[in-house]
């Protein structure tokens, strides 16, 4: 039980120095890093706090002015591109949080217990994936309507059903473990052990899952914003490309050019690192 | 168990996972969306007006019998009449579906001999150069939106140089072929690098098995081995993730097919999003369900003729 | 004196890995007669399998490669061989079974299929019809019941000891000169190891090929080998001729390995006392010891086994076909 406890932090930290030590794996990282800390100066004002002023003419051309041109308004697609990313991260976030609350919440309560309430958490999640994906997206978030918490909703509400998969059987695994017996020896209650001696054993598979969520969670926003159902009252990297379907007959290449390249890096570079997280805490999940 | 008995038991669980399908549905429109009426009869509409519509709509019944309509429509496939044409759906369903498939047939079709056969070439050659290169390119197009791709390649290929239709349909063979050329280009770059990857490790799951290296002192050449040896073991989790994207085919293409203003189901689908056109999403929605359970069945199935080994249990 | 049909000489195999080049076979020699039984003898890591795959011409590469040294087979060198041209003799000269009869089989294709399928390579001039009868030949040839309905079978519905008999049957369709055998036993019940053992053997009498039998395991060199060598760290440290090896061991490892078999003392044919083992641990590849490999775990060792006097090379013992490289022999 001990060895269990210390075995975790121990896998996290000789998975980090392997990807600190993979060159690609380590830009990568970087990358990540920066996105987050733009995001985060976003969010407490020291960055693109007045995206929303005109600073040219409507659809300015690219110009030492207006590095990536300026959109419909005169705003500068540059400053939108760094407050979209604060949108983007905290999609990215938000959508892994609700989906791993979710996913990891009903992945062990149907492992650990089995019986009843593994059919019935098994029944709910084969209904949940039998509707395709973009359907139940398309169709939660039209009925939610628009907004933030919708996008955030229906995003999270969605992608769910793979790690309550991963999760359930690796809980079903471990619960017989001689560390999970030894504590039902020690009359530790089912709470106790669900979240102090199986989480942590799961728990890289939260770390790759918050990757792939992560990356698929922009990538949907797009679909939104071309449905008219993303966020409102600030610029997001979906909404941008979208505005592109009435710019392009214009010429005006720049707002798609430049959501698309700051979306290219981040999820190139979530992708690389989830393989590399993959390869490093769980080589069973290889290329799955 | 044999295989009938396997079968009937896939497609009795069918019925309860159906009807949580139905149960989804049921909640969504009709417990948590907005009131149709608003949608409707707008903001202004009386008392009178909102009670008459909900009578006609059905929604003053009980709850479990507006349920059971839902689980009865997708039996029946009779899923009423579009809110904004007025159109019976199943007749709509009927004239998009050609469209549809006119695109996504094709492009399934290409996209999967693409993937196919760059898995096998890298796999073949790994770790060398062109493994290396192709990773690079189908990591890099996998991060690439796939709305920006619809946009660039129609504004690019279609509307800058030229090459391709870029917006139109005519229906009947061959009549639709320049319209659809261009987006089967474009989601077969879209897919290609998910696809090249799963494929490919696919494929190198199978290339370190001990059985190929029986076949290696056996003296054959490493094509044989590859196309013979380890690409019938590949084939089953191939197969899968095949047969998984054939429902996804009726679905249509929701970018392309309203960029390039074909009239399938993914054109009626966002049609029926901008317009609040309730019964037409519900419908889509059991449709592809239906379907996603249907090939979920048909996938099993394929496994136990590919595989030796599922067929006796 | 019978023909020999292959000769290794000063062989060394290189892999290459992330830590440097390693050698797991380093300056191997040794000979294979026609109709004779070669044991090869060691733990795992020793590099038995892999000198087995340089013989086949089957060491991946990269990482690893012949770095130097000699295959002669019939007198031709196979280091370096045109790969079409080692495609030829592989599997239909040299033929070789696995430790996993397992999962040696593809298991997708039926047994005759898989056995056609090295007749239809090398075997050019029969025809589709003589081929799966040739099929059904092989496996009542080793021994498998009702050939007629097995052929037609798949490899999971085979026990363990069948899928053996089934590779042999696919390695000697095409009665080749020599059969390396990799562990063939070891996965195997105690009772379908002499079974194999015993058909291999019978097979042999048949065809008189020369036999290259790689294992851990004494007591399966004891019942089928006519000549033995000990491997130890990618080196030969004892060959000999299987009754001199067993009667007097020379080199203090034979030794050690002789006292850890649990059962009768092949000397004396009394139950010993006490099963021995081999103290400490074999070295890494990596860094392997100066003078002889053996030094830290042997009861016999003195300053000349510590690299004053170079490594121990192989060396006439007392008896003329019996070669050592230690320092100390015993007897």
């Amino acid at each position: 039980m001990q060895s269990n406890v210390k075995q975790s932090p121990s896998l996290f930290k000789s998975a980090l120095s392997r990807i600190v030590s993979d060159k690609l794996s380590l830009i990568a990282l970087i990358v990540v890093g920066i996105y987050f800390f733009v995001a985060f100066l976003v969010s407490i004002g020291v960055l693109a706090a007045d995206w929303g002023k005109e600073v040219a003419a409507s659809y300015a051309e690219p110009s030492s002015l207006v590095w990536f041109g300026a959109d419909i308004f005169g705003r500068s697609v540059f400053v939108k591109v760094i407050k979209a990313t604060e949108t983007a991260v905290m999609l990215g976030i938000v959508v892994s949080m609700i989906s791993m609350f979710i996913g990891a919440g009903l992945g062990m309560l149907a492992g650990f217990f089995g019986g009843l309430v593994d059919e019935i958490i098994v029944w709910f999640y084969t209904t949940v994936s039998s509707i395709p994906g973009i359907m139940l997206l398309v169709a939660i978030a039209f009925i939610l309507g628009k907004g933030t918490t919708s996008v955030f909703l229906s995003l999270g509400l969605t992608s769910w059903v793979g790690l309550c998969r991963i999760i359930r059987a690796e809980v079903m695994k471990h619960k017989d473990r001689e560390y999970v017996q030894a504590a039902n020896a020690l009359g530790a209650s089912n709470s106790r052990k669900l979240l102090k001696h199986i989480l942590p054993n799961v728990s890289h598979l939260l770390i790759i899952n918050f990757t792939q969520t992560f990356d698929s969670a922009i990538k949907a926003e797009v679909i939104l914003s071309f449905l008219g159902l993303s966020v409102v009252g600030r610029p997001s990297w979906g909404g941008m490309i979208d505005d592109a379907k009435l710019e392009l007959g214009r010429g005006v290449w720049w707002q798609l050019g430049a959501a698309t390249m700051a979306m290219f890096f981040i999820v190139l570079a979530f992708n690389v690192l989830g393989d590399a997280l993959r390869d490093a805490l769980d080589p069973k999940l290889k290329g799955k | 168990m044999n295989i009938y008995s396997y079968v009937l038991r896939r497609l009795l669980y069918t019925i309860p996972v159906l009807l949580g399908v139905c149960l989804i549905i049921f909640v969504l429109f009709n417990l948590v969306a907005p009131d149709p009426a608003f949608i409707l009869l707008g903001k202004h509409a009386t008392q009178i007006q909102i009670d008459q519509l909900h009578h006609e709509l059905g929604l003053d019944r009980s709850f479990i019998v507006q349920y059971f309509d839902i689980v009865k429509s997708s039996f029946t496939f009779d899923f009423g009449y579009s809110w904004a044409t007025k159109q019976n759906i199943y007749e709509m369903i009927k004239n998009g579906a050609g469209p549809s498939l006119s695109i996504t047939g094709p492009l399934f079709i290409i996209s999967n001999i693409v993937a196919i056969s760059l898995a096998l070439l890298v796999a073949f050659y790994r770790g060398k150069l062109i493994d290396k290169v192709m990773l690079i390119v189908s990591i890099g197009g996998m991060s690439i939106p796939s709305l920006a791709v619809v946009l660039f390649g129609q504004y690019y290929f279609g509307y800058k140089l030229g090459w391709f239709e870029i917006s139109g349909y005519e229906r009947g063979f061959p009549g639709f072929v320049p319209y659809v050329i261009l987006p089967v280009i474009l989601y077969t770059f879209i897919s290609f690098g998910a696809d090249t990857r799963f494929y490919r490790t696919v494929i190198l799951d199978e290339v370190y098995q001990d059985y190929v290296r029986t076949a290696r002192s056996k003296g054959l050449n490493e094509m044989v081995i590859m196309f013979k040896h380890v690409l019938k073991n590949s084939m089953i989790p191939i197969l899968t993730n095949i047969i998984i994207q054939i429902p996804t085919l009726i679905l249509g293409l929701l970018f392309a097919e309203s960029f390039f203003s074909i009239p399938g189901l993914g054109s009626m689908t966002i049609n029926a999003i901008n317009n609040s056109d309730f019964p037409v999403i519900k419908a889509m929605t059991i449709l592809s369900a239906l379907g996603f359970m249907l090939f979920g069945i048909i996938t099993d199935v394929a496994y136990t003729m590919v595989d030796p080994r599922m067929r006796l249990k | 004196m019978t023909e020999k049909i292959l000769e290794v000489k000063d062989l060394v195999v290189e892999f290459r890995t992330d830590r440097g080049a390693v050698k797991a076979v380093n300056g191997v020699n040794f000979d294979v007669f026609k109709g004779k039984t070669l044991g090869i003898v060691g733990e795992s890591g020793s590099g038995k399998s892999v000198t087995a795959l340089a013989i086949m011409g089957l060491i991946p590469n990269p990482p690893g490669r012949v770095a130097s040294g000699q295959i002669l087979f019939n007198g031709k060198s196979l280091v370096n061989m045109e790969p079409g041209e080692m495609r030829k003799i592989r599997g239909n000269k040299i033929a070789m079974i696995f430790q996993e009869p397992m999962t040696s089989l593809n298991p997708v294709f039926t047994i005759g299929n898989q056995i056609e399928e090295v007749i239809e390579l090398h075997q050019t001039h029969l025809s589709a019809s003589e081929r799966a009868a040739k099929a059904v030949d092989m496996l009542r040839l080793v021994g498998i019941p009702s050939p007629e309905k097995r052929v037609k079978e798949y490899p999971h519905q085979l026990s363990g000891g069948m899928r053996q008999r089934v590779m042999i049957a696919i390695a000697l369709s095409c009665e080749p000169d020599i059969l390396i055998a990799d562990e063939p036993t070891t996965a195997l019940d105690v009772t379908i190891q002499a079974q194999i053992l015993e058909l291999m053997k019978k097979l042999q009498k048949e065809l008189g090929m020369g036999i290259i039998l790689i294992t851990h395991d004494l007591g399966v060199v004891a019942e089928t080998c006519d000549t033995v060598s000990v491997m130890y760290c990618g080196q030969i440290v004892e060959s000999a001729d299987v009754k001199t090896l067993f009667n007097h061991p020379a080199h203090p490892y034979t030794k050690g390995l002789m006292d850890s078999i649990p059962s009768f003392d092949s000397t004396s044919g009394h139950r010993k006392e006490r099963l021995q083992t081999i103290e400490g641990m074999v070295p890494s590849l990596f860094n392997l010891p100066k003078g002889c490999n053996f030094q830290d775990r042997c009861s016999k060792v003195t300053d000349d086994c510590r690299g004053s006097q170079g490594d121990p090379v192989l060396k006439p013992s007392k008896g003329v076909d019996h070669n050592v490289a230690c320092f100390n022999p015993l007897n």
